[in-house]
């Protein structure tokens, strides 16, 4: 049986790994929009994190900014200019 | 004596984010396209943000019961359960900052698109490469 306490950390633990995985493949990606998809899914799992690191304040501005409005301004980016890096 | 189970965990939530800060700041730094840079900066700011909602969270008054969120529940509330409620609540100040922080990175996030979107309306380019070589 775990504790509560380590199954709470062990999932903090995983989505810092989750968020480390996404960014890398962000930063390193040479297609904007595959980039800009695997920054929507760092984001995500910082929502989590922050749910569970106690601030649901914060989570409900999180998510509408980060996930939604993030990606869709750097999409509307994207279309208006180049979609692959270094062209 | 071995090492706690609870502390490495969290030891290695604090790395991974760390790990984040130096990849988004070589993307900012090192990746030539201006559109990377935007995201990079993103992520950024949002680690530095993540950093501060950690610093205000606190450690377990049990295994088994939680810290709670930082909102009083009952109103008005008596005196045993602001007792239980200083004892178990998590800081509201950084949570207050961040969320000061995000609304101000979305303004700045915003202005940086519009800025990009300018210069390759003017140079035909997001390439930070040659943009730096062009004269006048």
């Amino acid at each position: 049986m775990i504790a509560p306490q380590t199954l709470v950390f062990g999932i903090l633990a995983l989505l810092g790994l989750l968020s480390m995985v996404a960014t890398y493949l962000a930063v390193t990606e040479r297609d904007l929009v595959k980039a800009v998809v695997f920054s929507a899914i760092q984001s995500t799992a910082y929502a989590f994190m922050y749910y569970l690191l106690m601030a649901p304040d914060i989570v409900l501005v999180y998510v509408p900014v980060a996930v939604g409005l993030y990606p869709a301004v750097i999409l509307f980016l994207i279309k208006k200019t180049e979609r692959f890096e270094g062209e | 004596m071995g090492i706690n189970i609870d502390t490495y965990l969290f030891n290695l939530l604090i790395m991974t984010l760390f790990a984040n800060l130096a990849i988004s700041l070589y993307g900012v730094l090192a990746r030539p396209s201006l559109i990377k840079k935007v995201i990079a900066l993103t992520i950024l700011s949002d680690t530095a943000n993540t950093f501060a909602i950690v610093v205000g969270y606190r450690m377990w008054p049990t295994p088994t019961s939680p810290p709670v969120p930082p909102v009083i529940t009952r109103i008005p509330p008596s005196r045993e359960y602001m007792d239980w409620f200083t004892a178990r609540a998590v800081d509201p100040l950084p949570q207050a900052l961040v969320l000061t922080a995000i609304v101000i990175g979305l303004a700045v996030t915003l202005f940086l698109v519009f800025l990009t979107l300018q210069i390759y309306r003017l140079y035909r380019t997001t390439d930070v490469r040659r943009i730096a070589k062009l004269k006048g």
